[in-house]
């Protein structure tokens, strides 16, 4: 797609299995002499600034009092811009390597994250929030992202800083440059104790921030009721009490901000003073030279004060670290594997299927399916019918392989179902979910979101037309270019069920299944869908699950379940030839007719 | 969370006029000394820094160069004493910025929920919620920080330039316009830096809630991307995607990146001059050692104030669209207030008439959804409406609860024009309990305490019995300490209904509204929540938007409502016995109801709630 690096898919699947620091560095792959570079570019350019102050010592010293001056002054003028050129240069150059170095980790992590989710299991889905995991792929990798390209450098710039002030202050005397850094072992502690103490009181005063940004938004959308109630001033000082809280936390933390950083002036004035003090006493008794003690006292100032930020800096890379322990956790969730399998794949399948005394279970001893036995043959209907929670749903979810049965064996076209990849039977088996899911895309894309091959229009109207859904699109102003889904139009439960239904004919699946798809859909459109299909998938397999008797009496085999269990089957009029479910949930549908003209009846002579 | 971002995206009109200035400066008003304490002392902070430069200059000049210790010495303690003078002042700028800014927070936020409490309906049916969250969250923070923080560090660039410059002055006058005329040229590549970089950065924002919307669908639509088998086509979607964040956030950082040196290096050139006019100047004797070196650090520390202003600069555009929609928001009128001279009506208990009322929605003031209305409904009658979606019911019950007030006609209740009461009067007697109820988090007893404030935990337990609430509740895990969760999700449908019912029960109107909730509830609750109603319509005036074929029957009278009007109206027997609008609407919900009853697969089931 493009050349840029972190565009590519690495995996990064050995990037949780290991320590924080190895994670992180297997991360840099690709990038780790880039981030060297700009680590190394931060220690040229703290020398540059070094170096400026040594020149004007020289300067001071050596030109000024020379006879050569104006000859040489110009030289050193120069000298002051070159060294602001290269100390400039040095820093763009770091900058920008480590902005790249932390673009394309976030990239990186971003596209393998993306592909992770689409390719965990079905129990890790069924065992997430969607907020939570949301908020760890992005606001995390922006975090880590951030650690990357600002806090680890930065931390970088102030070790680097202090070594090469440190080591140009050792080159004018080394009394001298011991005694211009007691504060900082001082420094630094107190840093981190306080900010220890200013993060603490920062995450007390976010969390008050989300209590606060709770009420209001539960103000705001029940605010009928609050009206209804005439709760407003109650609602008001409820508001007011979070609010004032908000305030107090935040002053908290003033108090704390307040004090550290007089505090560390305090401490970095005090050595300042003391060095320069030192410095003036070394200078008069000829220790120092003019222009020595005047490098000096600039030097000292950009040794002392990035140690001040020390503290703050150290608590955001801790932040950082438990931002990328959090994405290493998903990534060391286990996948599914899509290619396993070693069955011999045939172009299509024919579509028998035996189920011998299948068990499942979501979670150990709780069993959903309990000893299932059917047979189904090529070609063949077969509905399920059953209360909510019986099972059904379940069944059919064991076909593309979403869960792997427990006990007992399905066997299709005579292979293990578990022999076959994954990918194979989704590409095989066309399911339509109970619940319909549309991307926020236009209905065209929609249709032809799961089709591998090229479709041209005709095919894309054709199972619109199948599925009853042609003429209401064309209803639509924008017709196939409408947008659907979160952020398009709304459609009714029976319009997405269809446009669902069409997208599944379209991928033209050797084995169908219909979970409950046209519930939504009134009867009559049901019936010519189902007409539709009948022409449509004449030859294939299908399984439907549905409610409505008119749904199923048409199957060769219908499945009765209850409670896991495979309770009734055999054809419409085998079932109501026993006595059971199916003959109770005739009998009342075609009972509902009656009781309608009675009632009318008693009312019409009860007056 | 997404939509929140795309609101503050939303660009106001940004032309910035006197009048908003003003409106934002008044926010500080009420706490002047405070603005007036932090200014003078970042002032008295960069005064002292650039003192601090002169007097290193002094040890050099009047001490080191001439090897007089005693100097440094007296030097020196001065200098050490207003340092201890600016670690205060530092405390107080700290200390009083912060402390201002977390009080024009709570002050906005105050400001605007207090005024949102007083806002009529229409506001809030036109105003998306996370438009409103976001002026009082982002918004407010976004003023706040210009007021306190933008102001401070404007106050202290300035004065750090001016002293600086002073100061230079004081040393070499000549040297100082040189440095003088670098500042203009700083000043225009940083601020013209901070505004690209700062667009770079909306830019990235923008892409980055695309990028949370995709994860969005990506993970709520992970089934049906793996039963389609999508994934490699998905991920090179997403790749497109991160390419594209990877650009912007790079071209951010790029920028970012060149910013320093580039202005480091605008500096350098003034450094140069310095050393060189200034080594003249030093070889003529017209200046010292110490004033170069002073020199070379007021140009270093310039660049800071610089940086900073550029920054502050660059976000005063958004800053004052803040402040506009934060006004926009405070300048809202309520539509239905007090009339002057309204009075408490001390009881409601009374007659209805809705008398030739024509009601249209402000957003559409031409399509009338009442029109030339009329209806009167006696005291303690009950009152089913039914129809379709969009024909008026509930537009009626919202006048009923003078949410609205009609755009022509009146409503009388109890003899008299019900613009003479004040809304606190009525709605305080007025208990209404809505389709999909909205409960507080919070436990169920708080809930139910809503409707009277004051009521004891026998009284609540009272009123859940009365409602047909208690038995549920007692079988939660906590009783009526149970939470209930953010918004009631973490009960269903029915038991929210339930809860509402014990909550109005509890305040005991004299009119009762209610909306019945179309999705099916299982039949148990169902039963409860009729037994509940069946208490609130005894003795009260009563108006139920119904939906169940036992509540319309129950009804001393139903209404037929169809495009605004009355179509049919009369007791069930009547209806039915037309053959009309009721008759096929009774027919077709019997049918459905039967269906649903009889169910052997769904009878007894409870259904998950919807919404």
């Amino acid at each position: 797609m493009s050349a840029q690096p972190g565009s590519e898919l690495i995996s990064l699947k050995q990037v949780g299995a290991e320590s924080l620091w190895k994670g992180m560095w297997r991360l840099l792959e690709g990038r780790r002499l880039a981030y060297v570079g700009s680590m190394l570019g931060l220690g040229i350019a703290a020398l540059g600034r070094s170096s400026v102050y040594l020149l004007l010592g020289f300067f001071i010293d050596d030109v000024l009092s020379s006879p050569d001056f104006a000859a040489q002054v110009p030289l050193v003028a120069l000298g002051f811009i070159g060294l602001a050129v290269v100390q400039g240069f040095f820093t763009y150059l770091s900058g920008t390597l480590a902005g790249r170095t932390g673009e394309v980790v976030a990239e990186r992590l971003r596209n393998y994250l993306y592909d992770h989710i689409q390719r965990l299991s079905f129990n890790f889905h069924d065992r997430t929030k969607t907020g939570e995991l949301i908020q760890k792929v992005t606001s995390d990798v922006d975090a880590v992202r951030r650690f990357i390209a600002q806090e680890a450098t930065q931390f970088g710039r102030i070790v680097t800083l202090f070594l090469a002030n440190f080591a140009a202050l050792f080159l004018l005397d080394g009394e001298l440059a011991w005694l211009s850094v007691i504060c900082v072992p001082i420094t630094i502690l107190m840093s981190i104790w306080f900010f220890k103490r200013i993060s603490d009181a920062y995450e007390d005063f976010q969390n008050q921030d989300g209590v606060l940004s709770a009420v209001l938004q539960e103000n705001l959308s029940g605010v009928r009721v609050v009206k209804a109630f005439a709760r407003q001033e109650y609602e008001q000082n409820k508001f007011e009490k979070e609010n004032y809280e908000k305030y107090e936390r935040g002053r908290k933390l003033l108090i704390w901000h307040s004090t550290f950083w007089p505090l560390s002036d305090i401490i970095t004035g005090a050595q300042m003073l003391f060095g320069y003090y030192i410095g003036a006493q070394m200078t008069i008794s000829g220790q120092l030279s003019t222009g020595d003690y005047l490098s000096y006292i600039t030097l000292l100032v950009w040794l002392i004060w990035p140690i001040r930020n020390l503290g703050r800096v150290i608590v955001e890379m801790s932040r950082g670290l438990v931002s990328f322990e959090r994405v290493s956790r998903i990534i060391r969730e286990e996948r599914e594997p899509l290619e396993d399998g070693q069955a011999s794949l045939p172009e299509r399948l024919k579509g028998e299927l035996v189920f011998e005394n299948v068990s499942f279970e979501y979670e150990p001893n709780m069993p959903v399916l309990k000893d299932i036995s059917f047979h189904v043959q090529p070609g063949q209907t077969v509905a399920l019918l059953g209360s909510t929670g019986s099972g059904k749903t379940s069944l059919v979810s064991l076909l593309p392989r979403f869960y792997d049965y427990t006990s007992g064996r399905i066997l299709l076209d005579g292979v293990e179902l578990k022999d076959y990849p994954r990918r194979y039977l989704r590409e095989q088996i066309g399911i339509v979910l109970q619940e319909p899911f549309l991307f926020s895309r236009t209905i065209r894309e929609n249709l032809r979101y799961s089709v591998g091959r090229e479709v041209d229009n005709a095919d894309i109207e054709a199972a619109a037309a199948d599925a009853a859904v042609h003429d209401v699109v064309l209803g639509f102003p924008k017709g196939y270019e409408t947008i659907v889904g979160e952020k398009g139009v709304t459609l009714s439960g029976g319009q997405k069920q269809r446009i669902t239904l069409a997208r599944t004919l379209l991928k033209k699946p050797s084995l169908l299944i219909l979970d409950d798809s046209t519930s939504a859909v009134d009867t009559e459109t049901e019936a010519s869908i189902r007409a539709a299909l009948k022409r449509q998938l004449g030859g294939r397999t299908t399984f439907i699950i549905a409610h409505r008797i008119q749904s199923v009496m048409s199957a060769d085999l219908i499945l009765v379940f209850d409670k896991g269990r495979l309770v009734q089957q055999g054809t419409h009029a085998q079932l109501l030839e026993q006595d059971g479910i199916y003959r109770e949930v005739f009998n009342i549908q075609t009972m509902i007719e009656h009781e309608v003209e009675r009632e009318v009846a008693s009312a019409n002579q009860g007056q | 969370m997404e939509d929140f971002t795309e609101f503050q995206e939303e660009e106001f009109s940004t032309t910035v006029t006197g009048r908003t200035i003003r409106r934002i400066l008044g926010l500080l008003k009420a706490h002047w000394p405070w603005a007036a304490g932090f200014l003078l002392m970042i002032g008295l902070v960069s005064v002292l820094d650039s003192y601090f430069t002169y007097l290193n200059k002094e040890i050099i000049d009047r001490g080191v160069a001439v090897g007089d210790m005693t100097e440094v010495a007296r030097i020196m303690l001065p200098y050490g004493l207003l340092m201890l003078v600016q670690a205060a002042a530092v405390f107080g700028f700290i200390y009083l910025t912060g402390v201002l800014g977390e009080k024009v927070r709570y002050d906005l936020r105050r400001k605007m929920f207090d005024h949102l409490q007083g806002l009529s309906l229409s506001y809030y049916n036109r105003t998306p919620v996370g438009w409103i969250i976001s002026r009082v969250n982002s918004d407010s923070d976004r003023v706040a920080e210009l007021v306190t923080w933008g102001l401070l560090d404007t106050t202290w660039g300035i004065t750090n330039i001016l002293t600086a410059l002073v100061f230079m002055a004081l040393i070499n006058w000549k040297l100082t316009v040189i440095v003088g005329l670098i500042i203009p040229v700083l000043v225009v590549v940083a601020s013209w830096f901070q505004k690209k970089i700062i667009t770079e950065y909306r830019e990235v924002r923008k892409i980055n809630s695309r990028i949370t919307g995709a994860y969005n669908e990506n993970i709520t639509g992970v089934r049906v991307t793996k039963s389609l088998g999508r994934e490699e086509a998905n991920l090179r979607e997403f790749g497109g995607l991160t390419s594209e964040m990877h650009r912007a956030g790079f071209r951010a950082a790029w920028l970012s990146a060149l910013f320093l040196p580039i202005v480091q290096l605008i500096s350098s050139f003034g450094l140069g001059a310095v050393i060189w006019f200034g080594g003249v100047e030093v070889q003529l004797g017209s200046m010292t050692i110490g004033g170069i070196s002073a020199f070379v650090t007021y140009i270093t520390l310039m660049l800071f104030p610089i940086q900073e202003m550029a920054r502050v600069y660059a976000e005063l555009q958004q800053a004052i669209a803040s402040a506009e929609r934060i006004f926009s928001l405070l300048d809202a009128k309520a539509t239905v207030v007090d009339r002057p001279g309204a009075r408490d009506p001390g009881s409601l208990v009374g007659d209805i008439r809705f008398e030739n009322v024509t009601f249209a929605y402000d957003d559409a003031p031409d399509e009338a959804v009442l029109s030339d209305f009329d209806l009167h409904v006696e005291q303690g009658q009950t009152i089913a409406l039914v129809g379709p979606t969009g024909g008026g019911k509930s537009t009626i019950v919202n006048l009923v609860c003078r949410f609205y007030e009609p755009t022509s006609g009146r409503v009388l209740i109890a003899g008299e024009d019900y613009t003479q009461y004040t809304l606190h009067g009525i709605q305080s007697r007025v208990g209404v309990v809505l389709q999909t109820p909205h409960l507080f988090s919070g436990n169920v007893r708080e809930n139910i305490r809503y409707g009277r404030l004051g009521a004891s935990d026998v009284e609540v337990e009272e009123a859940a019995k009365l409602a047909g609430a208690h038995d549920f509740i007692v079988d939660l895990d906590k009783g009526y300490n149970a939470e209930v969760g953010e918004g009631g999700n973490l009960l269903s449908l029915g038991q929210k209904q339930l809860i509402s019912l014990a909550r109005a029960v509890l305040a005991d109107p004299e009119i009762f509204v209610m909306d019945e909730a179309t999705s099916s509830v299982d039949t148990l609750t169902e039963a409860l929540i009729q037994k509940g109603m069946e208490t609130m319509m005894k003795g009260r005036t009563s108006f139920i938007i119904a939906h169940r074929l036992s509540t319309i029957k129950r009804a001393d009278r139903i209404l037929v409502i169809e495009k605004g009007r009355i179509a049919e109206s009369g007791s069930h027997a009547e209806l039915l016995r037309q053959g009309g609008h009721y008759y096929n609407l009774y027919t077709q919900q019997f049918r459905e109801e039967l269906t649903r009853e009889q169910d052997p697969f769904l009878a007894g089931k409870v259904l998950p709630a919807e919404g």
